[in-house]
């Protein structure tokens, strides 16, 4: 973009030119592509993403541009809304969007509308210097979240990737993925070196003088070329170092030209004329004129944006020689002629030029402006360090400190920094106009919660709670605060007494969100402390609590408590599904809570996808996917879709969706990898790559946490399953992966005793593992796969339970025993097949059926029936009255809906409802509704 | 670079380190595979001071490939995240020599230049790459495992508790560092009386490995600014390779 036509020749990059073109036409399967060119300085890689972008460009891709800065505090999505802006797109973009997730939105909705019918290419250079969120931007349109056909094209200077550079991890996450490529830009050889400096010389070199240019550059071609150039006007360069290569040419310079490179080393690129005019006070004429010489010495290019030099390191060279007086005053200029300029202030720019003049009272307000416009556009990171910055600048006795320092906790507390946030808050304590102690223990406690220091949160909660001047509001928070910190620490019994005081203390004075925190965690505490209607009772009690406030966090929390609780520990699955759906339908017609309306959808699509309802599940999965949710909802919804597409045997979107979510993985996240390698493990199961699938359980049981008894139970489930699978397709067993995954088994027979309400699940998957394990030891022992059979059949969960007969059949009919019930299996697990539409599976029930010459064909429903014969009769036991009641709860209503509906009391629905259960016998207004859905 | 730098073995070499495991399984299969070849450098073949530290390298993390399996810490998916951040920096320093680039760490470039000889002790040849492993990798690998996982490094955390644990496998696979070794450190550590001796007292791993867990602190308070952070880089460098030197030195043949 600034070449001026006079770039020197690319030389031993042609390869890599071509390679680089054909990675990013060929995307993965969620269709986008990213190269991430990576090199040290002056390597040539800004010079490659020009030519990449040019020959793209009018091939069928749309092409943008964005530079990163490395004044260190950027504003958010800086690069790439920089290029949206030089599209004229994107410019109101900050207001508009009311969550995190919203601004990924609409900054797609911009790129997409740009790229029309086009792919396109995001070009970003000195991605090094780019600020979280736009890191997090790339990862969200890589995983093919934002909807855009996208290829990313991005240089990242190899010497910061030293250290601990956050993009280090990105990028050793991402590498693994078949649509990234990180290409590494080697130095040119020494060939390669004499043909640039023959090229550049024009007609015969003598090879002494092209090696020693090699020697001296060290075959980084932007130093070569430089040399060459001398070599070629006959100049003879004496020192070796860039350093003073570069100070020698800058002497050169004419007085006014070399005004201007200083200027623009200290500016922030792009400088635009007006702004540069201001800086260098010459006659305009004369300005001109230097910029021109200032070109010709190929220090400067010029484009539509402006000025910049031809090289950041000529910047970095030059800034180590200004002196820091003249530093500062060039600043100050830079700062005055923003001002000056009018238009929309660039706060970032100013607080920069302004700081290295070297005058704090000026750098203040814009800091400050800066941060709250980084906060706006949820950039909390980077909020974080303009609060960080405006506390340096200002001293003890400033008025504002108080202030900042409240807003630099609270940034450093929203963008995980919790151990800094801890610090602020202690300086914020000892200043004399200090929040009150009340306040001032709660901030703490919820500090230190977040940065899992739960023994200190709790002493936090319980001084505010004793704290004389805690108001009674304050006193209910702190309560419902200390009941969930306790919950969480499976404290159940002390959850449930905070929860009870908690109650007492919100009912009072209470805010709804205190109201409905503490029901959840008194009904949560109560149901693990094996009394489940008591807990069920109270969290029905906070939805309709919440209700009545209508406020969307407290509906959205509510009702997420309730299905979790529903389709957890209560086990009451398809229950906990209409509770997730009826909340997400309530928020979607209020029009809020995007985010909730998506985690509600995760939990139905889950359940259903339990209770064997796949094609249900994957309708309700397409409507969450279409709140375009990001970050951690993202990655739940891909792997709940990613876990039914297996199922399905739609094995190319599987891959799809496991890659989008591997992709947002590379961004962190802990507590999804292991289902991400569980369904790993089990895409590579179906497609017979058993090495792929042990591979990814022997990963899985390196991070596992020995708490986490059941996602540690599918994963060795899934481990012993692949071992077996390899074994009868005529692999070889791993000895040492079979030795671990029997260590890891004993670990949970161990741990079984103490899972609480996990503990039916764990017990359900030791019984595959004891199964799979007879399948490995060529035992063919039906029983253990009849014990799994009955045990999933008891949790309500047709897949493993249609799986467990299928093998249990398949034991049987080879030892040649109770070749009938074996029969009846298959078929059953065949039937279930067909119905959830699990495809694959399907066939392996066919499979073993043609060896075995059992037909399955039989008279056996398709569909297992759960459903009880004799509802009709049933029905006729209710009144009229009760007929009415019971048509509405199967509508959806709750009671107190059903009241307003049939001008009756909340209360006295409530009653009918008791006696509807009654007669009817059943516990649950689900399994009440469909008893008359059958009916009807 | 007119010969390559592992002569025979140098395409073996660049095709292992084509490689960027993810995990730790694929972190033992790599330094396995490199232990192979490693021992087929000429001239000293198996005895060159980097098979010596490879190889205690590779047992070290086969110990704590096992300890996961047997879920013996408290936190796994950190410490499989450090083991494999960790390596991931000596896998680097190895490719950046192998390539001739100038990214290559001095404190690893100075065990590196000594492949071909002369001939060191396989003791202090593998402590000193212990030495640039955990006087200079391990602080960043910390910081970077931290930031991925979204936690701080905190004083008596899992993590903290975690990370000491590796200690007890250095000591169980390098008994010759056991106290009964020390004294003479001492002795060597006193000669020198530079300024490494404030910060090198008594026990050798363990102690420094609680110096890398204090450099990494350190770091984390400075990670977002690229100044600093190159700045803190250049001093661990910088006495890491200080060290390194006095390990290969002949002078410290008498540890063994």
């Amino acid at each position: 973009m600034a070449s001026l036509g006079d770039d020197g020749p690319l030389v031993g990059r042609t390869d890599t030119l071509t390679d680089v073109q054909s990675y990013l036409r060929d995307v993965g399967p969620g269709g986008t592509a990213a190269v991430f060119l990576t090199g040290e300085s002056g390597v040539g890689k800004s010079r490659l993403l020009r030519e990449t972008a040019e020959a793209l460009r009018g091939t069928g891709f749309a092409v943008l541009n964005g530079t990163c800065l490395d004044i260190g505090d950027a504003s958010p999505l800086h690069p790439v809304l920089q290029a949206l802006r030089r599209h004229d797109a994107g410019a109101a973009l900050a207001a508009t969007a009311d969550d995190a997730g919203a601004l990924l939105d609409r900054v797609s909705r911009d790129l997409r509308s740009i790229a029309g019918d086009k792919r396109l290419l995001l070009v970003l250079d000195d991605l090094q210097w780019a600020d979280r969120s736009t890191r997090q931007l790339l990862l969200y349109l890589l995983a093919g979240l934002g909807d855009v056909p996208i290829s990313v094209l991005a240089a990242i200077r190899a010497e910061a990737l030293h250290g601990t550079h956050p993009l280090r991890r990105v990028l050793a996450e991402l590498r693994r993925l078949r649509s990234v490529r990180v290409v590494d830009l080697q130095p040119l050889t020494q060939d390669q070196t004499r043909e640039l400096v023959t090229a550049i010389v024009g007609g015969n070199v003598a090879i002494e003088d092209a090696d020693r240019v090699y020697k001296r550059s060290g075959g980084n071609p932007f130093v070569a070329e430089e040399l060459a150039r001398d070599l070629r006007d006959g100049r003879v360069e004496l020192s070796d170092t860039l350093r003073e290569i570069f100070l020698s040419r800058v002497d050169e310079l004419p007085a006014n030209a070399h005004a201007v490179v200083h200027a623009l080393a200290a500016g922030v690129e792009p400088v635009d004329h007006l702004v540069l005019s201001r800086v260098v006070p010459l006659p305009e004429d004369q300005l001109i004129e230097a910029v021109r010489a200032a070109v010709a010495h190929r220090f400067v290019a010029s484009d539509g944006d402006g000025y910049r030099l031809r090289h950041r390191l000529v910047a970095e060279i030059l800034e180590q020689e200004v002196l820091p007086a003249e530093a500062a005053a060039l600043h100050r200029r830079y700062a005055e002629a923003l001002e000056a300029a009018g238009g929309e202030p660039d706060h970032a720019r100013l607080a920069f030029h302004w700081q290295r003049a070297g005058v704090p009272a000026r750098a203040l307000p814009p800091v400050i402006a800066a941060a709250r416009a980084a906060e706006a556009l949820y950039g909390f990171a980077e909020a974080h360090r303009y609060w960080t910055i405006a506390l340096r600048i200002t001293t003890e006795d400033d008025k504002e400190r108080t202030e900042l320092l409240g807003h630099a906790a609270e940034s450093a507390h929203q963008c995980g920094e919790h151990l800094l946030a801890l610090a602020r808050l202690e300086e914020l304590a000892g200043r004399a106009d200090a929040p009150g102690q009340c306040d001032l223990h709660l901030r703490r406690a919820r500090y230190l919660a977040a940065a899992g220091r739960s023994a200190p949160a709790e002493t936090e909660y319980v001084r505010a709670l004793e704290s004389p001047e805690c108001s009674p509001q304050q006193r209910a928070s702190a309560a419902a605060f200390l009941a969930e910190l306790l919950l969480h620490l499976g404290r159940y019994a002390d959850a449930n007494e905070r929860a009870r005081e908690a109650l007492e203390l919100a009912a009072v004075d209470g805010s709804t969100a205190d109201l409905v925190r503490a029901s959840a965690a008194l009904g949560f505490s109560s149901a693990f402390r094996e009394d489940p209607d008591a807990g069920l009772a109270v969290i029905r009690h906070a939805v309709e609590i919440a209700e009545r406030s209508g406020h969307p966090d407290d509906l959205g929390v509510a009702y997420l408590h309730l299905a979790e609780l529903l389709t957890g520990p209560l086990n009451s699955i398809e229950e906990g599904v209409l509770v997730a759906r009826r909340g997400a339908d309530r928020l979607a017609k209020l029009g809020v809570g995007r985010t909730y309306q998506t985690r509600l959808l995760a939990i139905a699509a889950n359940g259903l996808f339990r209770v064997g309802q796949w094609a249900e599940a994957d309708a309700v999965l397409d409507i969450a996917m279409r709140h375009r949710p990001s970050g951690a909802d993202a990655v739940e919804l891909l792997l709940a879709r990613c876990r039914l597409l297996v199922g399905f045997g739609e094995l190319e979107n599987a891959h799809r969706d496991l890659d989008a979510a591997s992709t947002l993985l590379a961004g962190g996240g802990a507590r999804h990898v292991l289902p991400m390698l569980t369904l790993r493990a089990g895409l590579a199961m179906w497609e017979g790559e058993h090495h792929d699938a042990r591979a990814a359980v022997q990963r899985g049981l390196t991070e596992t946490r020995s708490d986490d008894l059941v996602l540690l139970g599918v994963l060795a489930w899934h481990g012993l399953r692949a071992e077996a699978e390899a074994h009868v397709a005529g692999k070889a067993v791993d000895p040492g992966a079979l030795r671990r995954l029997k260590t890891v088994r004993d670990r949970l027979a161990e741990g079984v005793n103490n899972a609480g309400a996990a503990r039916a699940v764990v017990d359900a998957y030791l019984d595959l593992c004891a199964a799979e394990l007879s399948r490995i030891e060529n035992r063919h022992d039906p029983e253990p796969w009849a014990r799994a059979a009955a045990i999933w059949d008891r949790r309500q969960q047709p897949y493993p339970a249609a799986y467990a007969r299928l093998r249990h059949a398949e034991a049987a009919l080879h030892r040649k025993t109770r070749r009938t019930t074996a029969i009846a299996g298959l078929r059953q697990a065949f039937a279930t097949a067909t119905a959830m539409g699990a495809r694959p599976f399907a066939k392996e029930i066919r499979g073993v059926a043609q060896r075995f010459r059992v037909s399955l064909a039989d008279d056996t429903p398709t569909v297992p029936m759960t459903v009880p014969e004799q509802v009709t009769d049933e029905l006729a036991a209710l009144t009229g009255r009760e007929r009415e009641v019971l048509a509405a709860v199967a509508e959806g209503l709750t009671n107190r809906e059903i009241g307003a509906k049939l001008f009756i009391s909340e209360r006295t629905v409530g009653v009918h409802l008791g006696h509807i259960f009654d007669k009817l016998q059943v516990r649950t207004r689900v399994q009440a509704s469909r008893v008359y859905l059958t009916a009807a | 670079m007119t010969q390559p730098i592992w002569g025979p073995v140098q395409q073996e070499m660049h095709d292992i380190l084509q490689q960027h495991p993810d995990d730790v399984p694929a972190v033992v299969d790599q330094l396995a595979q490199l232990q192979v070849v490693l021992c087929r450098v000429p001239p000293l073949l198996h005895s060159n001071p980097l098979a010596d530290f490879n190889k205690l390298y590779l047992t070290i993390t086969e110990n704590v490939l096992e300890r996961l399996y047997a879920g013996k810490f408290k936190d796994p998916a950190f410490l499989s995240r450090l083991d494999v951040e960790f390596a991931a920096r000596y896998f680097d320093a190895l490719r950046y020599w192998t390539e001739g680039s100038p990214a290559c760490p001095g404190v690893w470039a100075g065990l590196f230049c000594r492949v071909p000889g002369p001939d060191a002790r396989p003791l202090p040849s593998a402590v000193a790459g212990v030495n640039a492993h955990i006087n200079f990798d391990l602080p960043f690998a910390l910081v970077t495992t931290f930031d991925h996982l979204g936690s701080d490094p905190i004083d008596d955390s899992d993590q903290h508790h975690d990370y000491l644990q590796v200690n007890d496998i250095f000591a169980e696979e390098m008994p010759g560092l056991r106290r009964g070794y020390l004294d003479r450190w001492q002795l060597l550590i006193d000669t020198m009386n530079g300024d490494l001796d404030d910060w090198w007292q008594g026990e050798l791993v363990e102690y420094t490995r609680n110096v890398a867990w204090r450099n990494a602190q350190k770091v984390w308070a400075v990670r977002h600014d690229m100044i600093a952070l190159d700045k803190e880089r250049r001093r661990l460098d910088k006495t890491a390779t200080g060290l390194g030197k006095l390990l290969l030195s002949p002078f410290a043949d008498f540890l063994q």
